[in-house]
């Protein structure tokens, strides 16, 4: 399936599409427009205002895809605190990896496309999951 | 030549005032410019214009109208003197972490770091919507720093002046 997001693409969007490809979409294709009119008619759209996949209410919209498709992972709504901290910034969560992350990928953003910073994010958020997994299991920090 | 900025021009209905208040905390959280009632200003790039792009459509789904736009002063003049308010709007915060820093200076452990702990957060959240940093940051940045490592607070001073 295609999905369509805005173009320099950030923290959510990033994670968005690292979601898409993990838990709903295996054979899922991104292209980034300039503006929401600009999306195709066969392509879902996502993070842009106006369309269903996007920030609603104090949602962001990894957590609006979470919910959308059923998602209950817990460890996926661990690192949903995390993107939700790092995109929108209202300290509705404790997440002191936020700030980290959200420098980490606006960095990204000045050095490389679209497309290469959704397979440069792609590792970290594996990365990133794994730790908050064997955080959640162990109930403390892992080494 | 004056820069380009994003500007949000927004109405909502007046009652329930409960989506007013939330847009207006967004708003003052974003440091923006009020250049009059419903018509808010920041220094555009891709971060402020995404800001306001979710809080125009916040506006609508209240039952609001929203409309984003790119403009740019008509003179340098116009845009110094709203640059120097949102400085001075930011000077404020900084001079009331610096205070509250000094005060703490006497406390003992862990209170003291407590205190460093909050007003290093203050100092993020004031540091994200300071688009003029005034000499003001810097004096209060040198005091809460002053504060972790637990010198006198005379220190942040004499930083601050060498700093001009």
């Amino acid at each position: 399936m295609k999905w369509a997001t805005r173009t320099g693409v950030h923290v959510d969007r990033a994670a968005c599409a690292w979601l898409i490809g993990r838990n709903i979409d295996k054979a899922c294709e991104f292209i980034f427009v300039t503006d929401p009119a600009g999306v195709p008619a066969d392509a879902v759209p996502f993070d842009m205002p106006g369309v269903d996949l996007t920030h609603h209410g104090h949602d962001c919209t990894f957590e609006t895809m979470l919910r959308r498709y059923d998602i209950v992972d817990p460890v996926l709504w661990k690192l949903a605190e995390i993107i939700h901290e790092a995109d929108i910034d209202d300290e509705r969560f404790d997440a002191p990896a936020a700030p980290g992350l959200d420098i980490i990928i606006r960095g990204l953003s000045m050095t490389l496309t679209d497309e290469q910073i959704l397979a440069v994010c792609g590792p970290i958020l594996d990365g990133l999951y794994e730790y908050l997994k064997r955080s959640l299991i162990l109930g403390r920090e892992p080494a | 030549m004056p820069g380009s900025w994003v500007l949000l021009c927004y109405r909502l209905p007046r009652e329930p005032s409960s989506p007013r208040v939330t847009i207006w905390r967004k708003l003052r959280r974003l440091g923006v410019a009020q250049l009059a009632d419903g018509l808010v200003a920041l220094p555009a790039d891709a971060r402020t214009r995404e800001h306001f792009d979710w809080i125009a459509a916040e506006v609508r789904h209240s039952g609001g109208t929203a409309g984003l736009w790119l403009s740019q002063p008509a003179s340098s003049a116009q845009e110094r003197d709203l640059a120097a308010a949102m400085a001075a709007d930011r000077a404020r915060e900084y001079e009331d972490v610096l205070v509250a820093a000094n005060a703490a200076a006497a406390l003992e452990e862990p209170e003291r770091a407590r205190t460093v702990k909050r007003l290093r957060a203050e100092l993020r959240r004031i540091g994200r919507r300071d688009y003029f940093p005034p000499r003001q940051r810097g004096t209060a940045h040198a005091a809460v720093t002053d504060l972790a490592r637990g010198e006198l607070s005379a220190n942040a001073v004499s930083y601050s002046e060498g700093q001009r």
